[in-house]
């Protein structure tokens, strides 16, 4: 089997020099040793704590409790959190445990931001999140010190408060794009991340289990004198100019990019195992949605759905937020203020990213997020807007309802498409109740809707696909005029995908194709040694946004969650690529040819995980980052076009 | 299953002419008039027997709509057989045959074996096209020719076997050089391994290949 890309550690030569180091202090136990080697490297503790906790099970009896460090090594600060030994502890909380959380020597350059929560009851704790997107447990400060700790923080490493969210601090996030992609290149090395994402790794070896507190910081120390040394070489060496210097960088994040995310697909590969059944599968809420306040400085994170701190799964790794149950009237109330206005449209659009809506309030929330409606709009603003609307669409629709037969025999391009539109929606979706039968007036509706859409974009006219799309718009929506609007207001985005020049579809093709060099160089290098770089396989994927690919209310589900546009626009580009990197080892382990990849493919149909899906390619956005942006070209669908000028400028025979 | 030779067909033709029910009546023996426009490719297989040979189908239904082109295009190459539809009800679909011809010939192989089907042969009441006009058209560029209906099945099951005949017959002449895929012809047991005496691959992979 092909696993070149799975970064193994073990030709890591400083994770191995690390790990070999520590376990061989463990086992020929010399305190003395430990503690003069650590001095001579000059850490320093600039901030301990006493009782910070972690609740792995929901059960009080299984917390574990340790001390947290913040250790200054030359310009570089590193956290530790190593959990206390032998103290009452029980016969469920296994050594294996305590090991699995133990934070061992993390720098700041791999950290990405901080939350905290300070509840007004129960225990203040931050969240940690990895610039890999990977999260510690939950950090309980039982003897209160948060804001100590962020102080502490903020003396050593660039941190500031994120505009979304008062109470997530970003580290070594820099205004300037080019400084902040140079600092978070600032990792060590790239092998580091796996070695701290192995950290929590189950891998555990008796002598581990067997050390002693003493041990653990010498352990610790020896780690970040690793960190420390590897950082100093580099800054020491004058050789290296500006431009060579940015080049590596870059291409350090890109292999760490990949390396981060073979490591965690690495499970299914081996096993079919999938990466989200690892992950977290809590489904009452870490991160509960934003109260109706526009206060940014306001604490508005601690909604009631974060009752009891204590409610969660055990975790090793957070992966991506965890996913909540879909959005229902009560909960979308507390997004609008007292005359319907949306006034946390981020958080809104996340919540719905992290579990979508319910059925039947898909009517009111689609016509937000599919832009029909303004998040800051009253009430009485939407409902004159619709009336409005509705006249406009019966203007329009009547444009070509005033066609007499005549006029028609005379007015080619009309009634072909007229022909093309009623041929395709007596072949859309008509296995559903919604649409199926003689007669029936929802394919009639698809069909006005689709031909009025042709006038009022007579430039781009009607295509195939666009009936796909049509379909659960108005299985919503139900009335004819909203849904003429919302499909408008879709085809805004997604309209290049039907240019007669096939530019939208390519730009997206070639936007997978660079996200899976980037991700997967394997399989990449294995496409264009198969001639598969045109990734036309994709094609139905991205041109109906897997309308295809799934059952009805999964699509629907899908595409709410594409379009709250969190974590990126492009999203469906990451699930393209999430779902090849799924089945990479049976394309190349079986040797697929152009002809046997597309059969393959359209064959998945019915068959992709969608939940998985979704979370594999949250992370993998996560961990392209600012490379994947820079991947993508602009004005990419669903992007809004660069300049509307000439967008659908058609060839003149056609349709 | 095992087969003696497996066929790559395409079928081609405009929009609506009926392209996926005559795949889904020669697949399934039946008629879904309300089945999904076609996005793409999708695809269909069967056996059938030529010879006493088992010969496997596999079949690419591409979508008709002009602006997929540019896409569809990239899946004639290596078929050893195509199936050129219109509908004789509308006779845009028959002016079309002329470019659709230029594109299978543009890019699938010279020796592509090509059936012109004048589909919908149960609308005899609406016909806008002469059974002479199509026999015409296929003797002008040397195209085997049928009318038939994936409604009533009438010569659905004859002209993909006529086809497959067709083919059978250019390998026997030794037409083809079948050791080479690019032909859209895989040989498996009992298929003759072709002049240069068959490649490992081909041969291995009888049987369990495909659906
Ligand atoms: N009466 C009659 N109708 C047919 C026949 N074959 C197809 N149809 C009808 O024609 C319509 C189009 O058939 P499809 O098989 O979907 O057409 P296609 O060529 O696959 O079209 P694309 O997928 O868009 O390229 C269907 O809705 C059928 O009801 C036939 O033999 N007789
Ligand atoms: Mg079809």
């Amino acid at each position: 089997m092909l696993e070149t890309d799975l970064h193994d550690l073990s030709d890591d030569a400083d994770y191995a020099a690390s790990q070999q180091q520590g376990s061989t202090t463990m086992m020929r136990t010399d305190s003395g040793r430990g503690s003069s080697s650590s001095e001579h490297e000059g850490a320093e503790v600039v901030y301990s704590k006493e009782n910070v906790t972690i609740h792995p099970t929901q059960f009080a009896s299984e917390r574990i409790s340790g001390r947290l460090r913040l250790i200054k090594q030359g310009s570089c600060l590193f956290i530790t959190w190593i959990p206390y030994k032998g103290q009452n502890s029980n016969a469920k909380l296994s050594e294996r445990d305590r090991n699995l959380y133990t934070i061992r020597g993390v720098p700041f350059t791999e950290v990405r931001s901080i939350r905290r929560h300070t509840p007004a009851f129960g225990w203040q704790y931050v969240i940690i999140v990895l610039s890999s997107g990977l999260a510690f447990p939950s950090l309980y400060f039982y003897n209160g010190g948060v804001r100590e700790f962020l102080a502490t923080v903020k003396q050593h490493v660039f941190l500031v408060r994120s505009e979304e969210d008062a109470n997530t601090f970003l580290v070594n996030d820099f205004q300037n794009p080019l400084q902040r992609t140079l600092s978070s290149l600032e990792l060590p090395r790239s092998g580091s991340i796996a070695s701290a994402v192995s950290s929590a790794s189950v891998d555990v070896s008796p002598s581990n289990s067997e050390r002693r507190a003493g041990e653990d910081s010498h352990d610790e120390r020896s780690r970040i004198s690793r960190y420390g040394g590897k950082q100093r070489h580099k800054a020491q060496d004058p050789a290296r100019d500006l431009p060579i210097q940015i080049l590596e960088k870059f291409s350090l994040v890109t292999k760490f990019a990949r390396e981060t995310t073979s490591q965690l697909f690495r499970e299914n590969h081996n096993n079919g195992f999938s990466v989200a059944e690892m992950r977290i599968q809590n489904q009452s809420s870490l991160d509960s949605p934003q109260t109706s306040s526009n206060d940014l400085e306001k604490v508005t994170d601690d909604s009631p759905v974060v009752q009891d701190p204590i409610q969660f799964d055990k975790l090793t790794l957070v992966w991506g937020k965890p996913r909540q149950p879909p959005l229902g009237s009560e909960e979308w109330a507390t997004f609008l203020d007292a005359e319907g206005r949306v006034l946390d449209s981020t958080s809104l659009r996340k919540r719905i990213f992290y579990g979508g809506v319910e059925h039947n309030l898909r009517k009111e929330v689609w016509a937000f997020l599919l832009g029909f409606h303004a998040y800051n709009s009253t009430y009485a603003e939407r409902e004159y807007l619709q009336s409005i609307k509705r006249s406009e669409y019966l203007t329009i629709k009547n444009q070509w309802q005033s066609i007499s037969p005549e006029q028609a025999k005379r007015f080619t391009k009309f009634k072909e498409r007229k022909g093309l539109i009623e041929k395709d929606v007596v072949r859309t979706d008509r296995s559903l109740s919604f649409f199926d039968g003689d007669e029936n007036p929802n394919v009639k509706l698809l069909h006005d809707i689709l031909l009025t859409y042709s006038f009022y974009n007579f430039d781009l006219g009607y295509c195939q696909g666009m009936s796909d799309f049509l379909s659960p718009i108005l299985f919503v929506m139900g009335d004819e005029s909203e849904s003429f609007w919302c499909f408008v207001a879709l085809m805004e985005r997604l309209g290049p995908n039907f240019n007669r020049d096939q530019t939208g579809m390519h730009c997206q093709l070639f936007a997978i194709s660079k996200l899976v060099e980037l991700l997967d160089t394997p399989l990449h290098n294995y496409f264009s040694q198969h001639d598969c770089l045109n990734y036309f396989f994709c094609f139905r994927w991205v041109l109906i946004q897997f309308k295809r690919e799934f059952a009805y209310e999964k699509v629907m589900h899908l595409w709410e969650v594409l379009w709250t546009h969190y974590p990126s626009e492009h999203l469906h580009l990451y699930i393209c690529v999430a779902v090849l990197k799924r089945y990479r080892n049976k394309i190349m382990g079986e040797q697929m040819d152009f002809d046997t990849l597309l059969k393959f493919i359209n064959e998945l149909s019915g068959h992709i995980d969608l939940d998985a899906a979704i979370r594999d390619a949250e992370a993998l956005c996560v961990c392209a980052g600012e490379n994947g942006a820079a991947n993508i070209p602009p004005g990419t669908p669903p992007s809004l076009p660069l300049d509307d000028g000439s967008y659908y400028i058609q060839q003149d025979e056609v349709l | 299953m095992s087969y003696a030779y497996l066929f790559k067909y395409i079928i081609i033709g405009d929009t609506g002419v009926g392209k996926s029910c005559l795949l889904l009546q020669f697949t399934d023996k039946r008629f879904q008039p309300v089945h999904d426009l076609t996005i793409g490719v999708e695809f269909g297989a069967r056996m059938i027997t030529i010879d006493n040979k088992p010969i496997k189908l596999q079949i690419w239904d591409t979508a008709g709509q002009e602006s997929f082109r540019s896409i569809t295009r990239s899946y004639y190459r290596g078929a050893a057989g195509a199936l050129l539809v219109y509908d004789i009800t509308r006779r845009e679909t028959f002016n079309h045959l002329a470019s659709w011809l230029e594109d299978a010939r543009q890019h699938a192989n010279a020796n592509m074996t090509i059936m012109l089907i004048g589909n919908k042969c149960d609308l005899a009441h609406r016909r806008a096209v002469s059974t002479e006009e199509g026999e015409q058209f296929a003797k002008e560029h040397g195209l085997i020719f049928m009318e038939a209906s994936a409604k009533t099945a009438q010569n659905v099951e004859e002209a993909f076997i006529k086809t497959a005949a067709t083919i059978y017959k250019k390998i026997q002449d030794g037409v083809f050089d079948v050791s080479n895929e690019s032909y859209g012809i895989k040989v498996g047991y009992g298929g003759i391994p072709g002049p240069s005496g068959g490649r490992d691959g081909a041969t291995a992979q009888s049987g369990g290949c495909c659906s």
